[in-house]
């Protein structure tokens, strides 16, 4: 078990997938207590259709996949406020769509060699140079934006109304919060997957919402039930040779369910 | 004395719908104004407006002479009280939490609330009654105790006027009698312009010192027994107000009337 902190690509592993946890366990806090689980599935599933132009333009994937799915972010967000449509219509649209153009781009891609299967279902294990150094660029830059808003980010959770009459720009930080959440998507896909990341956004989020006595609190326990998740993780993936991302998946909702369990025997 | 707010033939639709229509009055600082009517009525929209935070279609809204935009930024004039249901009950907090968030404005930007907030904030919930519970779970405490706590949020902010949206929802009767006790001493205390809406007009008119009765259109505005008359609660309420006048609710303003 030891030579598993020897090798290097565990050791980017490990590095990579703290660091991404700990974005989304900030991240998470929030989508928990905003009740924005779903729109977090809808982009992530929206990100295909982003990562597909990338393959069929042969741009970075990566950046393709944050511009796309900050589109349908902003997207989805304002066809909901304008009320024609409720926003789960609109996501339930918007995600489809962008899975479909995904589908349709792949198939007319002349490079079937690609890595589909990691985009789908992550792939922590073969994370390049590039991203890691753009992983550890844009969790840094996400982490700083909401950490210097966080007061004005619990006034809004709290009461958006109360925010704005507090002079608070709702409308601005919305947007930059769901510029944010797109961005920590499209980065987590590389350790759990498009089909496994809203997972990371919303069960620590929701751990941390059985202890915790305040929102810094709550972010602090998100923070570690997330690290705590990937790092268990990746060790059972490794011995047990199992998917990392599905492994990182099952560790977090182990977690959840035994902190439930805990809770209601008041045991914690 | 000043003018706190005045309103000019202001009105709003939204969708094409009428929701307020060329509604004009004003209030004195220091004076307790309470906004009646049905649901649906116009007066979460009306406040809203007067907040800063909705557009009116036309009209011109004043507070302490100037626009309520422009009051967003700045120091800040209103404490505000959102109506209760809109307030998440589990939000991870405790009741000292809480009651900083009302002093987030003051504190600025990349300032998170110090010593002297602190002080402000514990201040505000003695004054509330409640400073034995500031270090209790938010989503550990009655209805009640809640709204005491957002009361005390409202005014760690140093307000100059109090909006309260339907502040006794969660209260059971014989709290609300204390409630609005508690208001009245807190406008005379503070010296408060304070401005609650609610849809009972019973109780509220023991308690105001003006009211207005608002059903879209702006039916009454004045001394609050004034609103007790059978043609404004009839042109207020429409048919229903039968039912009204023979409630339990309404044999308080009889006896109101008679004093």
């Amino acid at each position: 078990m030891i030579e598993v902190f020897s090798s290097p690509f565990m050791q980017k592993a490990f590095l990579v997938g703290i660091l991404v946890s700990l974005l989304t366990g900030i991240i998470s806090a929030f989508v928990v207590l905003r009740k924005m689980s779903f729109i977090g599935v809808g982009i992530s599933h929206a990100a295909f259709g982003g990562v597909a132009i990338g393959f069929f333009t042969g741009i970075n994937p990566l950046i393709t996949a944050i511009i796309y799915s900050i589109m349908v972010a902003i997207g989805i967000e304002s066809t909901g406020r304008r009320g024609r449509i409720s926003e789960d219509t609109s996501i339930g649209i918007f995600y489809a769509v962008s899975m479909a153009l995904g589908i349709a781009l792949i198939s007319l891609s002349a490079a079937y060699n690609i890595d589909l299967f990691g985009y789908l279902f992550g792939n922590i294990l073969a994370i390049t140079e590039t991203e890691i150094y753009l992983t550890l660029f844009l969790s840094v830059a996400v982490a700083g934006v909401i950490l210097m808003f966080l007061k004005e980010f619990f006034l809004i959770t709290y009461n958006e109304e109360l925010a704005r009459v507090s002079g608070i720009r709702v409308k601005l930080l919305n947007t930059l919060f769901l510029v944010a959440l797109s961005v920590t998507i499209v980065i987590s896909i590389r350790i759990v997957g498009i089909i496994l990341v809203s997972a990371l956004l919303v069960i620590p989020g929701a751990t941390a919402r059985l202890f915790a006595r305040n929102l810094l609190a709550m972010i602090a326990v998100s923070c570690i039930s997330g690290a705590v998740s990937v790092v268990a993780g990746l060790l059972l993936s490794y011995q047990y040779n199992v998917a990392p991302g599905a492994a990182i998946v099952l560790t977090a909702a182990g977690i959840f369910f035994l902190s439930l369990l805990l809770k209601k025997r008041d045991w914690l | 004395m000043s003018t706190a707010i005045a309103i000019e033939n202001l009105s709003i639709s939204v969708k094409g719908k009428e929701i307020l229509k060329n509604i004009n009055f004003s209030l004195e600082a220091g004076r307790f104004l309470g906004i009646v009517g049905p649901n649906g009525g116009g007066k979460t929209t009306l406040v809203k407006i007067i907040l800063g935070i909705l557009k009116p279609s036309s009209g011109r809204v004043r507070v302490f002479g100037e626009s309520p935009e422009s009051l967003l930024t700045g120091d800040p004039v209103f404490g505000y009280l959102p109506q209760h249901q809109n307030i998440d009950p589990n939000f991870p907090a405790t009741s000292l939490d809480v009651v900083l968030m009302g002093r987030y404005k003051k504190a600025g930007f990349l300032k998170w609330p110090g010593k002297k907030d602190r002080a402000k904030a514990m201040e505000c919930l003695a004054t509330m009654g409640v400073d034995s519970l500031s270090d209790i779970p938010y989503s550990n405490l009655s209805g009640g105790q809640q709204q005491r706590i957002s009361i005390a949020r409202a005014l760690a902010g140093e307000p100059r006027i109090l909006v309260l949206d339907e502040p006794s929802t969660g209260i059971d009767v014989v709290g609300q009698e204390d409630f609005y006790h508690l208001l009245k001493g807190l406008q005379k205390k503070m010296n408060l312009t304070i401005l609650m809406v609610s849809h009972d007009i019973g109780t509220v008119t023991s308690y105001v010192d003006e009211i207005s009765c608002l059903n879209i259109n702006l039916y009454y505005h004045g001394n609050p027994l004034g609103a007790l008359d059978e043609k404004v609660l009839k042109s207020l309420y429409g048919k229903s107000v039968d039912l009204l006048l023979h409630s339990d609710v309404c044999d308080k303003c009889e006896r109101l009337r008679q004093e």
